[in-house]
């Protein structure tokens, strides 16, 4: 029981990181329907961002996670106006351009701070680990647990709740008429592709503490954010949460039971299978066309 | 004798939503049916159940005497049938020649094709059902570059050298001018008789200008069936037209 | 019947095809040509994924895929040709001696034969796909999905191989081979003659290719790229088509994988990693994806470049910024890559020729198709 416990704890945290991690890339491509192969980079530099500001301004990680979301948001927006929205109608070459702007960040991160592992520190406050129900679980990861869940109900409040996301769910709908109704969809996608791109850097400050931080750590989350989007389904928040802490519990059981590249090479084949079969996601239903 | 095309009690649905449900319609050879009807009334639904673009949940689609409803979209295109989508859907890149020598199919294989050069059809046909529909001076601009008019015709045109023998036309003059309309009219005229025709259109001035027999829809059903006159007066196909002056108003 | 814009490609294509063979005549540097050779072997590889890509549409991120496993059949022929291979009992190849392996994979065994090791490099590669391309096709997954199917497959193929040490080398791959033998012919990876060997195999190659999307089959495939629901209610099945010219893609990167062996003299997991996969992608865009010579000529120009500047550091730092920028420049301005530069060029020289007689017919045209739209 204790050890079932341990294991759904493992997986939970996982998932959470998952969910982090995939909310800004989801949010992107369900409703502008960009896949933003340059997320990894975002959450690359997010991840640089907590350990320079910490290195050379001595900001501790809590500060820091609203410089680094305003900066890689502006960011965001910058890439949005010069380089996406020339390619709204050429979807697959939006795999291609945000791909060579993820090339060119990481590159500029490996020339300006090295090609080294950098270590971001946990604040001092989360180091220890607490006790829930006889299992010993690092506070830092209930607290990641918990950023999870915040971050998504913050993220689902703004796009259901609020005026700018009924105007952004007018214009995925349709982009032409919300434009005839006042709308400015412009300025909505690039507020979009910004907040998506901040929600990345978020993601990359808080998972900097579990993991080591390099130019090249981006590659792994961007495919990971990528299946539990597909998997979740498009256009579905909710669908992503759930995909999340699944992907997070088989993952978790994976990694107890196989070695890593045989449970890498699994995830996979059932992505493949996945989209060929359902390749709305598993919790969307089709609708009339 | 049995009618050449045939459904009986066909439906479709969509996560429970019946888009059509239980429509039975006869359409025999040579005829050119208009199918008309309120809007969601199901008639894109039914062409598309005939064409395989979408499964029947349930009833039969007869063409020939052959049932459809079990068939991939491109077998029953194969048999004969050829549609023509409301938004019009042409090879883009590809030059109104070209397009034409991509619909004129006499032989469907991968092998087949890969042993013949492309521009070995038989090209005066070709030519002939260019100027047939008025584009014998396009046949080698892009698709991209005709007219929204000009593109409906060339769909036209495809389904002809397709040689399909039941053509569906959804919405054949949305967005033309009333010229544009008119002469959408005496292409479907002149067909007449010789392909089976089902048009699903909007414009009653059109559909009086074409139609001999006019099936109603709504509601996914069958509302009522019978010449233009007939139709105008039924009291039942006014109501469905609530608000409306009845459809010639439509 | 040849139309005026088959004549030029044609012609054009004979001529990069000359120039490519011709080059050993100016160049006596065995060094130099092992080079060139290799870039060749790439350009093989951007021109198979511009047929499937220009032509088709089908975006396959997954290309290297059968150029690796075509360049380990190669490997394993030769592996089992080299003689310092007699390491361990009945002539084991010496990472599976390391490995403790006892005999010969089965699987290993038919690679004695240079003939089969050929076609399967060709074969194997284009059943790989064909089932992969069945698998999507009949589907009918398209557009972004096929790029990321294709790649979750590449990654999977390369996790095995890295996994399977004891059959496959692992990290380092399969090293220290013999040289090719084939009719009497020794093809040293620094000479003429394997230079000669590849410059053939990419001109025939090339003109296969370019014999498929002249054919009928060829215009379909356009065809499907532009509007595939339409093509389908013509009665073609549409999947068929797809995979065909997928299996035809493979089959020229699995022969290109082949001499990739030859030239590099060894094979490797990087053969088939994402980062080559990738590269050709950026080759094949920025030559032409629409062109298949566009897309050769793209891959000899970036490979190249890169391979000039790779002796400093310094300008192979700088360079990975460059080519990212240059990658999303050509993507903004230039969707259809350097060649349709040349095609513009081309079009403009051919209609100031043709610009004198135009204008009247043109205008003949236009006053015809008005009164045809008139109803008069």
């Amino acid at each position: 029981m204790e050890f079932l416990f341990e294991q759904f704890i493992t997986g939970l945290s996982i998932g959470s990181i998952l969910l982090i991690v995939a909310l800004g890339l989801s949010i992107i491509y369900g409703s502008m329907g960009v896949i933003n192969m340059a997320h990894g980079e975002f959450i690359m530099l997010g991840a640089y961002g907590a350990w320079a500001l910490k290195a050379y301004a001595g900001i501790s990680l809590f500060p820091s996670l609203i410089i680094i979301f305003i900066a890689t948001a502006l960011l965001g927006a910058l890439i949005e106006r010069g380089v996406i929205r020339y390619l709204y109608r050429r979807p697959i070459d939006t795999i291609l351009a945000t791909w060579g702007i993820g090339v060119m960040l990481q590159q500029l991160v490996r020339l300006t701070a090295g090609g080294e592992l950098r270590y971001v520190e946990m604040p001092p406050s989360l180091a220890a680990t607490v006790d829930i129900f006889g299992v010993d679980v690092s506070a830092y990861r209930v607290f990641i647990i918990i950023a999870g869940a915040a971050l998504f109900a913050a993220t689902w409040m703004l796009v259901n709740k609020t005026t700018i996301g009924m105007q952004l769910r007018a214009v995925v709908q349709d982009r032409s008429i919300a434009t005839a109704f006042g709308i400015n969809a412009s300025t909505i996608y690039t507020g979009t592709f910004a907040y998506g791109a901040g929600l990345a850097g978020l993601a990359g400050a808080l998972v900097a503490p579990l993991k080591s931080v390099s130019p090249e750590m981006g590659t792994g989350y961007v495919v990971d954010a990528f299946f539990v989007v597909v998997l979740g389904g498009v256009q579905s928040l909710f669908g992503t949460v759930a995909s999340s802490v699944l992907l997070g519990q088989l993952s978790g059981v994976l990694a107890y039971w196989q070695n890593d590249t045989v449970a890498k090479a699994l995830v996979l084949v059932g992505i493949v299978i996945l989209i060929r079969f359902r390749p709305q996601g598993l919790f969307v239903t089709r609708v009339r066309t | 004798m049995t009618a050449h095309l045939e459904l009986s009690d066909v439906s479709a649905s969509f996560n429970g939503f019946k888009a059509v449900n239980g429509l039975s319609l006869k359409v025999e050879k040579g005829e050119l049916r208009c199918l008309i009807g309120p809007n969601g009334a199901g008639k894109t639904t039914a062409l598309d159940l005939i064409c395989g673009k979408t499964v029947p949940s349930g009833g039969s689609i007869r063409f020939k005497g052959i049932e459809l409803g079990r068939h991939d979209d491109y077998q029953i295109a194969r048999s004969g049938v050829g549609r023509k989508f409301q938004v019009p859907s042409v090879f883009r890149q590809l030059t109104v020649r070209e397009n034409l020598e991509v619909a004129y199919c006499k032989r469907n294989g991968v092998l087949a094709n890969l042993l013949r050069w492309a521009h070995s059809a038989d090209s005066d046909g070709l030519d002939k059902l260019a100027e047939f529909v008025g584009l014998s001076d396009q046949l080698n601009v892009p698709a991209a570059h005709l007219s929204h008019g000009q593109t409906q015709w060339l769909e036209i045109a495809l389904l002809l050298a397709q040689d399909a023998e039941l053509i569906l036309l959804d919405e054949p003059t949305a967005g033309m001018t009333v010229q544009e309309t008119q002469k959408t009219a005496d292409i479907c005229n002149r067909l007449k008789g010789k392909h089976t025709i089902i048009v699903v259109e909007h414009d009653m001035g059109f559909v009086k200008a074409i139609g001999d027999i006019i099936s109603v829809m709504h509601q996914g059903k069958l509302l009522a069936e019978g010449p233009v006159a007939e139709i105008e007066n039924n009291p039942k196909v006014k109501q469905v037209y609530l608000g409306s002056v009845g459809i010639s108003g439509a | 019947m040849m139309s005026k814009r088959t004549m030029r490609q044609v012609f054009v294509y004979g001529a990069v095809c000359l120039a490519i063979l011709l080059l050993p005549m100016l160049i006596n540097d065995d060094f130099l040509l092992n080079r060139f050779a290799r870039y060749l072997v790439l350009a093989m590889v951007s021109m198979a994924l511009a047929l499937s890509w220009g032509y088709a549409g089908i975006l396959n991120l997954g290309q290297a895929m059968s150029f690796g496993l075509g360049s380990y059949c190669m490997a394993m022929a030769l592996k089992l040709r080299t003689i310092p291979v007699h390491t361990g009992s009945e002539g084991l190849p010496d990472f599976m001696v390391w490995n403790n392996v006892e005999a010969l994979p089965w699987f290993w065994k038919p690679f004695y034969s240079m003939p089969f090791a050929i076609a399967a490099g060709i074969i194997g590669p284009m059943i790989v796909s064909a089932i992969l391309a069945w698998f999507m096709f009949r589907g009918r997954v398209t557009g972004v999905y096929v790029a990321i199917i294709t790649l979750a497959t590449l990654v999977v193929v390369n996790l095995v191989i890295i996994d399977q040490q004891w059959a496959t080398g692992g990290f380092n791959g399969i090293t220290d081979l013999a040289q090719l033998e084939l009719f009497g012919i020794t093809f040293d990876a620094y000479s003429a003659t394997t230079y000669y060997l590849i410059a053939i195999c990419l001109t025939v190659c090339l003109f296969l290719a370019l014999a498929v999307t002249k054919s009928k089959a060829g215009l379909i495939l356009q065809a499907i790229r532009d509007q595939e629901d339409r093509v389908r209610f013509f009665g073609y099945d549409v999947a068929l088509f797809k995979t065909m010219v997928f299996c035809v893609s493979a089959g020229i990167a699995g022969l290109a994988g082949m001499l990739y062996t030859i030239v590099m003299e060894f094979a490797s997991p990087t053969f088939l990693g994402v980062q080559l996969s990738l590269s050709i992608v950026i080759w094949c865009a920025v030559g032409g994806r629409q062109s298949l010579v566009g897309a050769l000529l793209g891959a000899i120009l970036v490979a190249g470049m890169q391979g000039a500047l790779s002796e400093s550091e310094v300008f192979l730092d700088t360079w990975t910024l460059v080519m990212g920028a240059l990658f999303v420049l050509v993507v903004l301005f230039l969707p259809n890559g350097i060649a349709s530069l040349g095609e513009k060029l081309a079009e403009k020289f051919g209609s100031r020729r043709r610009a004198a007689a135009e204008p009247a017919k043109r205008g003949n045209a236009i006053s015809r198709s008005t009164k045809l739209a008139e109803g008069k």
